[in-house]
């Protein structure tokens, strides 16, 4: 039992890091139907973003935290700006290609300046350990599920309770019949890619708080299951990408600490696949029928 | 004798009866029309017929070669083969395709080619393509689309569009053919056109028509019989002559109910 | 009749010419043992890319899980050939390749194919990632370390033939009753079933066709190269596939064999962004791998 709940803490742990990255997905695919493949490396800069002011200036976690969601938000615009943007009219394919370019770019471009290398993170908060009734849980976790569910509530207010987000849903919905209303959807766009970002951002330096090590390919796997994640929990909903997060998360723990951890990777797309076939929008997606 | 029979046919969506308890029946070499007002479930009908949409409730048999078969629940591939063809409201056409192609896709259940002879290109798949391209171009003749043969598809006017639809239903070589409203759309010569087209899909190809169509003109004069469907009710069956002096039918199409 | 002769007379000619051209020019030493190398690694790419085109370009079905069968094919040929490192060694595998990747394919085709989109895209892969987390685990495989000192068995005139042959099989079947059926699949699915095409058994015939091919690449890349691991059948490997098969034009043959050489001078990514914003893709103008409007 105690092992039992020691896993759903690590799992949780992990989850909350997909669930964070898994957000950013959801919002992209739901507005511009486009997997963000580059989404992953925006996380790993976001890593190397804390990872560059808390050794260069001393600053503090929150600062890191808060510099690193600001610099991914911008880094996502200006990459949805110069890449996405001039082919909102392109088949959809051209975007996805663009989008493993941005990928490959970013990742080789990091490699090419910080080496292929790993980094250690400097751990700027002193690890703590708190037990309770046998299951061990450090402050650093507390952190990350903590930072994450704040975002994820903050989003999720954004996203119903503000005219932002009531845009934003809109354009997703309909493109033409927001604009007809007067909305600007490259604003919106903008915003999504921006704010998407900056959970991918802060997900990074949690990562790199969590692990100690970060590298400039450290996007590409949990990218990919993070947009796993985000197909389970049904494309295009917000809480739907926490679930589907924290769900990865837990069976990716859950598979390792049974012993099977050299098949981690496969349970995930097993149980991707399971519920694909089940659900074929995911758990939360709203299956759509062509009408006839 | 009954080619197509259908009992007690519902379509239930969410709460909303689209199609309840429809009764209809189309005899061999029929022309039937169904009309009703917009929204009535006519195209509902149809997509329940043709597998497309899954019934809630009733049956629906069609009398073939080899007796009689329930068609719902299968496939509309299923449906399709056993013989009954169909054209759609808003034009699906294989757009990228030639229109030789188009019809070509449709003939697929017909004949069977060898894998080995289509990749290896073994005097069998030459002899089979020689079979089918015979059929095509009687097809493309009776249709008038030889000129527009190796054009794609989607490319083509409205007008040829909708020809090339009927075409493609007619190259599955079906027993029954259902048209959706196909003179929407278009100008009176077109209509004129269609009219000619569906009296050549009875008299040339021997084909059994149900259409559902707004042209009250085109309907009165074509169809022999029609069905009126409104609010997924039948309520009217009779000749043209019968239809248009019904008082349901008068009271559905100016908006008052029945009783009203 | 006399048309189709013609054809096939031409390519002949084309293909034995080719043939004598590269044989000339190494003969000459115009193409050196560098050139050489990259030219059979072209041309393994082209037979993976065409395949990859079938399910894509033609079927209209995404699939991201190339490598998996890739990986399949090549593994087979390893392994067999431990035992039997001898031409009937390489066929053999060749065959017990394709035989299994096909088998694979329909296991995963169908339950998937019933998906669109980008979920097919997305659950090919996780299949495609599957495979490979199974061979990284099994013993016959030699798990993460892979597979080394496969015998030499193909040279370039056996990839060139391999090269000319599936791809004459893959136009003859894009150009037939399968392929007008699969690309009506693709063009309307409703409507396409409405005229009696059965959509699950059609895009399976494609899906199984492009997993034999790419088990015949997964083959001769294992015994070019001669070392193997589960790393190089990645989802990068699928992606790269993918990369050709859109800058050579989705749904054209012929730019799968451009599309290769682009992919290789350019660099992957670099292609991509510059092709891509130069708005140059030959693709159908409206092409779009999902119904999603």
């Amino acid at each position: 039992m105690q092992t039992f709940f020691q896993q759903v803490i690590n799992g949780l742990s992990l989850g909350s890091i997909y669930a964070l990255l898994a957000l950013g997905y959801t919002m992209v695919y739901g507005i511009i139907k486009l997997i963000n493949f580059a989404h992953g490396d925006i996380y790993m800069i976001g890593a190397f973003w804390g990872y560059y002011v808390i050794n260069q200036y001393h600053v503090d976690f929150g600062v890191a935290l808060v510099s690193a969601m600001a610099v991914s938000a911008i880094l996502g615009m200006v990459i949805e700006y110069l890449a996405y943007r001039p082919l909102r009219h392109s088949p959809r394919i051209t975007a996805l290609i663009t989008a493993i370019g941005v990928s490959y770019f970013l990742e080789n471009g990091m490699s090419f300046l910080f080496g292929a290398n790993t980094w250690n993170f400097p751990q700027v908060i002193g690890q703590a350990r708190y037990t309770f009734f046998g299951v061990t849980i450090t402050n650093i976790q507390l952190l990350i599920v903590a930072v994450a569910l704040v975002l994820m509530v903050g989003l999720q207010l954004i996203v119903q309770h503000t005219r932002m987000g009531t845009a934003m849903r809109a354009v997703a919905v309909d493109q033409e019949a927001a604009e007809l209303v007067g909305i600007d959807p490259n604003h919106i766009i903008s915003f999504t890619f921006g704010l998407g970002s900056a959970l991918a951002g802060a997900a990074g330096v949690l990562i790199g708080l969590y692990y100690n090590s970060i590298d400039p390919l450290m996007g590409m796997v949990p990218g990919i299951k993070a947009f796993v994640a985000a197909v389970v929990g049904g494309i295009g909903s917000i809480p739907g990408a926490a679930i589907g997060g924290f769900l990865i998360g837990l069976l990716e723990t859950f598979v390792q600490a049974i012993g099977l951890s050299a098949y981690k990777d496969a349970a995930v797309y097993i149980v991707l696949i399971i519920i694909l076939i089940v659900l074929p929008a995911g758990l939360l997606g709203k299956n759509v029928k062509e009408k006839v | 004798m009954a080619l197509l029979t259908v009992t007690k046919l519902s379509k239930q969506f969410g709460g909303l009866d689209a199609v309840a308890d429809v009764d209809m029946h189309v005899d061999a070499g029929e022309l039937v029309a169904l009309i009703g007002p917009n929204g009535a479930g006519k195209t509902t009908l149809f997509n329940l017929l043709t597998g497309v949409t899954p019934a809630t409730s009733g049956k629906v048999t069609l009398t073939t070669a080899s007796g009689k078969v329930a068609l719902l629940g299968k496939r509309p591939s299923d449906i399709a083969k056993l013989g009954l063809a169909r054209t759609f409201q808003n034009i699906r056409l294989f757009s990228k395709l030639s229109v030789r192609d188009n019809l070509q896709a449709a003939m697929t259940h017909r004949y069977h080619e060898n894998f080995f002879a289509e990749i290896l290109r073994l005097p069998a798949y030459y002899k089979k393509e020689a079979l089918v391209g015979g059929w095509t171009d009687a097809l493309l003749r009776e249709f008038d689309l030889t000129a527009v043969a190796d054009l794609d598809a989607g490319n083509l006017p409205y007008g040829t569009q909708r020809r090339v639809e009927i075409a493609r239903a007619a190259a599955t070589a079906p027993r029954i053919i259902f048209l959706d409203e196909p003179a929407a759309g278009m100008n009176p010569e077109e209509t004129a056109g269609l009219r000619a087209l569906i009296e050549k899909l009875r008299t040339d190809f021997q084909l059994t028509v149900v259409l559902i169509e707004h042209d009250m003109s085109l309907v009165m004069n074509l169809a022999e019989r029609i069905y009126v469907l409104d609010h997924g009710k039948m309520i009217a069956e009779g000749t043209p002559a019968q239809i248009q002096k019904d008082p349901a039918v008068i009271a559905a199409y100016l908006g008052g109910g029945v009783h009203a | 009749m006399q048309a189709k002769w013609k054809a096939a007379l031409i390519w002949l000619v084309l293909a034995v010419a080719g043939f004598y051209l590269i044989n000339e020019l190494i003969v000459v030493g115009v193409i050196n043992a560098f050139i050489e190398n990259m030219l059979v690694t072209i041309g393994i790419n082209i037979i993976l890319a065409t395949g990859l085109n079938l399910i894509i370009g033609f079927s209209g079905q995404f699939s991201l899980g190339h490598a998996g069968f890739m990986a399949i094919g090549a593994y087979a040929t390893a392994i067999i050939t431990q035992q039997m490192s001898n031409t009937l060694g390489f066929y053999l595998s060749l065959g017990v390749g394709m035989v299994i990747a096909m088998l694979v394919a329909v296991v995963i085709g169908i339950p998937t194919l019933r998906l669109r989109g980008d979920y097919l895209a997305i659950a090919t892969m996780g299949a495609a990632e599957i495979i490979r987390v199974v061979i990284n685990n099994l013993k016959i495989t030699n798990g993460a370390a892979g597979m080394y000192n496969i015998p030499a068995l193909a040279n370039w005139p056996t990839v060139y033939v391999f090269v000319c042959l599936t791809t004459l099989m893959i136009v003859n079947f894009a150009r037939s009753r399968a392929g007008r059926a699969i690309q009506a699949i693709r063009e309307d699915e409703i409507a396409a079933e409405a005229v009696g095409i059965n959509p699950t058994k059609w895009k399976l015939a494609a899906f199984v066709m492009g997993a034999a091919t790419a088990a015949i690449g997964g083959s001769l890349h294992a015994v070019y190269i001669q070392t193997i691991a589960p790393s190089d059948f990645g989802i990068m490997q699928s992606i790269s596939l993918l990369i050709i098969v859109v800058l050579g034009g989705v749904g054209s043959i012929t730019g799968t064999f451009v599309g290769r050489n682009r992919a290789r001078g350019a660099g992957h990514g670099v292609a991509a962004i510059w092709r891509a914003a130069d708005g140059d893709l030959r693709l159908s103008p409206d092409f779009d791998y999902g119904v999603q409007a």
